[in-house]
């Protein structure tokens, strides 16, 4: 008897259970239907311009900002090339030896814990150590000019460790092409 | 353009004249004498005179002067209030004893319609009611303050010294991303812009008569030395090719020491003013850099790194005869010669501050300058040895300061911007 009324209670909720389900809304859109269709894209690719390419298109401006020739830090009051700082100047004779229409000028920089006067015989030394390396590797001397702007002109203005090892550097800068 | 107007200023003449009828005494002063105190109470003003800040300006720039002196030692003017007011027809000397004043100085000043100053000073020797000296000088109103330096010039003279009151400093001022030589008096007033580039403008010194200056300018993208001279207001290019600074004019000749990487490295040459040849003097490959002559002009002490640092040294004019000079510390520049030929002022960085060191030749003692106080470069000393300027960034961005060759008496003379490397004429005209 018990058994009969739990089926029939069951039963009735199933019933119930699809009832509720039939009733679910079938709105019909009022107007007609706009299925929105992806118009067809035809895939062009930007063309991969090589290196070479790149190097006609930009300008001696743009090819500086890009850092195609990436600078070199040195150490306190030093003007030797830092070991760590050798495969950067591989990478820049490289790139220069690619291009060897291009020009370029060695800038020497000093922190500001130096005085004035000496800081401009060391950004030269520096200069000078760069475009000396940068000879090693092949390239020719007479595309290489050197400048040492001494401690007047910092890249960063802090007074850490930190921020003089950025400063104590040599830029590398694109003047003809 | 701006170059005439500094030339028709530099150019101004002051009328001088000896006062008549009066003989005149030279009194001798020797270096370690206790200051000599000196009165100088307020000046007598004509009717035009009292309505115009001329008289002030006047009778402050001549006070502070004396003051800075360190051979006069002005006497309080708080005093003044005890003893009946200066009569300069009638000097009441006793009155002046009793405030112990040795010198009085007894000033007075005239407006002319066309507003030119007349000041006439008499100076007088207390203890002995004796006139010393008088002088009587005239110009427009506005050169008030050059009036005052060359009266407290003449001061000087009398007193055996060199003068210097009116001796200009030539430094590099920034404002913004420009930077520009500029002249101005020895504390800091008047300063005129020289140079107009939008280069980098550097390291300007004088010529031995204080008629050009010679710097270096990025103008030509390399460091090249050019000289102005402020009478023609002409520029020239004295160098050529590498990096060229640190010109020095010798003292006695016309010859200039400086620093070019020419020939690759940076090396010390001589330039013959006259007929332009230059000589080599050091053959090193490690840096030779900051030539400074010795004011009998037969040697040069410089900046080397050839022992492994910076240091200082001094050779014959000929590039002799080199011997070093520092013997301690590991970085020293900006060698400095005073004008007694006695001590070397120069820069020595310990850790990371830069301070001023004199070194005495005579005595091999060394006299620390600044202490504590930022970094504090390029010293150069004022034309009687009793006081230096530098730059210091003891206060943020780098500012003029004087101090006197004791250490004593610091004080900012210049403030805006950015002002460094300061060049102190070897000679008062």
């Amino acid at each position: 008897m018990k058994k009969l009324l739990l089926v029939v209670v069951a039963l009735s909720l199933v019933l119930m259970f699809n009832a509720c389900a039939k009733k679910a809304p079938q709105v019909a859109p009022e107007g007609p239907v706009i299925e929105k269709v992806d118009e067809p894209v035809a895939q062009v690719e930007k063309p991969v311009l090589s290196e070479e390419e790149l190097f006609q298109q930009k300008s001696l401006e743009e090819l500086n900002k890009d850092q195609v020739l990436k600078k070199i830090n040195f150490d306190f009051d030093m003007y030797a090339i830092r070991e760590d700082m050798k495969p950067i100047m591989q990478a820049n004779a490289n790139w220069l030896l690619k291009f060897a229409s291009v020009e370029v000028l060695v800038e020497g920089h000093c922190d500001e814990k130096g005085t004035i006067e000496y800081n401009i015989a060391l950004g030269e030394k520096r200069a000078e150590a760069a475009k000396n390396y940068l000879v090693s590797l092949g390239l020719n001397a007479a595309k290489v000019k050197i400048i040492s702007y001494g401690k007047s002109k910092p890249l960063v203005q802090g007074v850490d460790e930190a921020s003089y090892f950025q400063n104590r550097r040599a830029e590398f800068v694109i003047t003809k092409k | 353009m701006n170059m005439r107007r500094t030339v028709l200023f530099l150019s101004v003449f002051l009328l001088v004249g000896l006062l008549p009828g009066q003989e005149e005494i030279t009194i001798r002063i020797t270096e370690g004498m206790p200051m000599v105190p000196v009165a100088m109470p307020a000046f007598q003003l004509d009717q035009a005179a009292q309505k115009d800040d001329a008289a002030a300006v006047l009778y402050e720039t001549l006070w502070k002067d004396l003051e800075f002196s360190r051979i006069f030692k002005m006497v309080p003017r708080e005093h003044y209030s005890y003893i009946p007011a200066l009569n300069p027809g009638a000097i009441r000397f006793k009155d002046w004893a009793s405030i112990q004043a040795n010198i009085l100085i007894s000033g007075q000043l005239e407006l002319s319609a066309d507003g030119r100053v007349i000041f006439s000073f008499k100076v007088y020797e207390v203890a002995s009611e004796r006139f010393i000296f008088g002088r009587n000088f005239g110009g427009k109103k506005d050169l008030a303050r050059l009036i005052a330096h060359r009266a407290a010039d003449e001061m000087l003279k009398h007193f055996g010294e060199k003068p210097m009151f009116t001796s200009k400093i030539v430094y590099v001022s920034e404002a913004g991303n420009d930077r520009d030589i500029y002249i101005m008096d020895y504390d800091g007033h008047r300063p005129t812009r020289i140079t107009f580039s939008s280069a980098m403008d550097m390291l300007p010194s004088w010529s031995a008569d204080n008629e050009k200056i010679i710097y270096t300018s990025y103008r030509n993208l390399s460091p090249e030395l050019f000289m102005f001279n402020i009478y023609s207001g002409k520029t020239e290019l004295l160098s050529s090719g590498g990096s060229n600074y640190a010109a020095d004019w010798s003292p006695t000749a016309d010859r200039v020491a400086f620093t070019s990487s020419k020939h690759g490295n940076t090396e010390i040459y001589i330039k013959d003013m006259k007929t332009g040849a230059e000589k080599r003097l050091t053959f090193n490959p490690a840096i030779d850099t900051s030539p400074c002559w010795s004011p009998n002009g037969r040697e040069i002490a410089f900046t080397s790194q050839r022992g492994g640092t910076p240091q200082i040294y001094i050779m014959d004019a000929e590039g002799s005869n080199v011997r070093r000079i520092t013997m301690e510390g590991t970085y020293h520049d900006s060698p400095a010669w005073s004008p007694d030929g006695m001590r070397l002022a120069f820069v020595s960085r310990i850790e990371n501050r830069f301070d001023l060191y004199v070194y005495n030749l005579k005595s091999n003692e060394i006299a620390k300058l600044t202490e504590n106080a930022g970094r504090n470069e390029n010293p150069s000393w004022s034309p009687d040895g009793r006081h230096l300027v530098f730059s210091s960034n003891r206060s943020g961005r780098y500012q003029l300061y004087l101090v006197d060759y004791d250490g004593r008496n610091v004080r900012q003379i210049t403030a805006g911007g950015e002002n460094k490397m300061p060049k102190w004429q070897k000679s008062a005209k």
